[in-house]
């Protein structure tokens, strides 16, 4: 998966256009990065990586290139 | 002694049989004197669970419900080899947390198939000539979900209420066979699934409020397993269609 793959994933996971967010966004300046959010990235990563992470995994991000380099 | 809950010679279809509720009902039920049949994927996690199981006469299978097509064609296999059952706990589960932006119909297809569909079809496949013993028992494991809802727990809240609809008409179709059905409806034990939603959701406040309302705190395997083996046995015999909470009181509060 290309990195414009990944932002584009990630964008529709995290609901959020893809022009509005980049690797050096922090997540916590993302409206709608609540526990819902991060449950749809807790499925997503099953779904399309075979990966299972935990909210422990998720608490230790703090910009979207944290998620992005998880993405593989 | 005296025991109202005595299987002995019973011989007990058990799926989902080699972990948490599943494998608790097992062993408690080769204790109270039945042979059992143990249905699970995982062969290596059978035989463990075998390894634990009192007296002699079980059996186990490697197999995977989610083949709900195949189901037919192994429930024969399984009565040629072991005879007729008297008693079928659907143990057998996955969970599933989804928000509704990802739960595609393959997703929602998956719960359904395990946790219900091979419910219904394993009591069909069990309901043919010399496949059950008059008297029969027939105990799924179903959950509070059932009752409540929670949000990106649609699947498998709607799988349990699911099966909960299931046995209220089947018991009532199937009591001319002398065969009874019930559910028993479990709030958080410490299985799998447990785990599964410690690790997605357990600080979330409402895993807190959940916790809060769950008085006696998380339930074992063997709080469930006693009920099973109560409806199994004959102690049992005029309750079917029953759909029984096993909670830790969380829904009276």
């Amino acid at each position: 998966m290309t990195t414009a793959e990944k932002m584009e994933l990630l964008a529709e996971t995290l609901e959020v256009e893809t022009d509005e967010i980049s690797e050096d966004t922090a997540l916590t300046d993302l409206d709608n990065w609540d526990s819902m959010t991060k449950l749809s990235l807790i499925v997503m990563f099953d779904d399309e990586f075979g990966k299972k992470i935990t909210s422990e995994d998720i608490k230790k991000m703090v910009t979207v290139k944290d998620i992005l380099d998880l993405m593989e | 002694m005296y025991n109202i809950v005595d299987l002995t010679g019973r011989q007990i279809l058990i799926t989902g049989a080699s972990s948490g509720m599943g494998r608790e009902t097992a062993i408690l039920c080769s204790k109270l004197g039945a042979k059992v049949v143990l249905v699970a994927r995982n062969e290596v996690r059978l035989q463990e669970a075998m390894s634990n199981l009192e007296g002699d006469g079980h059996a186990y299978y490697s197999f995977d419900l989610s083949k709900v097509d195949e189901i037919e064609d192994f429930i024969k296999m399984v009565v040629s080899e072991r005879g007729a059952m008297d008693g079928f706990v659907h143990s057998a589960g996955v969970g599933s947390t989804r928000p509704l932006k990802l739960l595609k119909p393959a997703a929602l297809r998956e719960v359904m198939e395990i946790n219900y569909f091979s419910f219904v079809e394993i009591i069909r496949c069990l309901m043919k000539k010399n496949a059950y013993n008059e008297g029969m028992s027939i105990v799924g494991i179903s959950s509070i979900s059932s009752k409540q809802g929670n949000q990106t727990k649609t699947a498998y809240c709607a799988s349990k209420s699911a099966m909960d609809a299931s046995v209220r008409c089947l018991a009532k179709e199937l009591a001319d066979k002398k065969v009874r059905v019930n559910a028993v409806n479990p709030a958080l034990i410490k299985t799998e699934i447990y785990q599964q939603f410690l690790n997605n959701s357990g600080e979330s406040e409402d895993a807190k409020n959940i916790m809060q309302r769950q008085y006696l705190g998380i339930g074992e395997p063997i709080d469930v397993a006693n009920m099973i083996v109560y409806l199994l046995s004959d102690a049992a015999k005029f309750i079917t269609g029953s759909c029984v909470d096993i909670d830790g009181g969380r829904l009276s509060s």
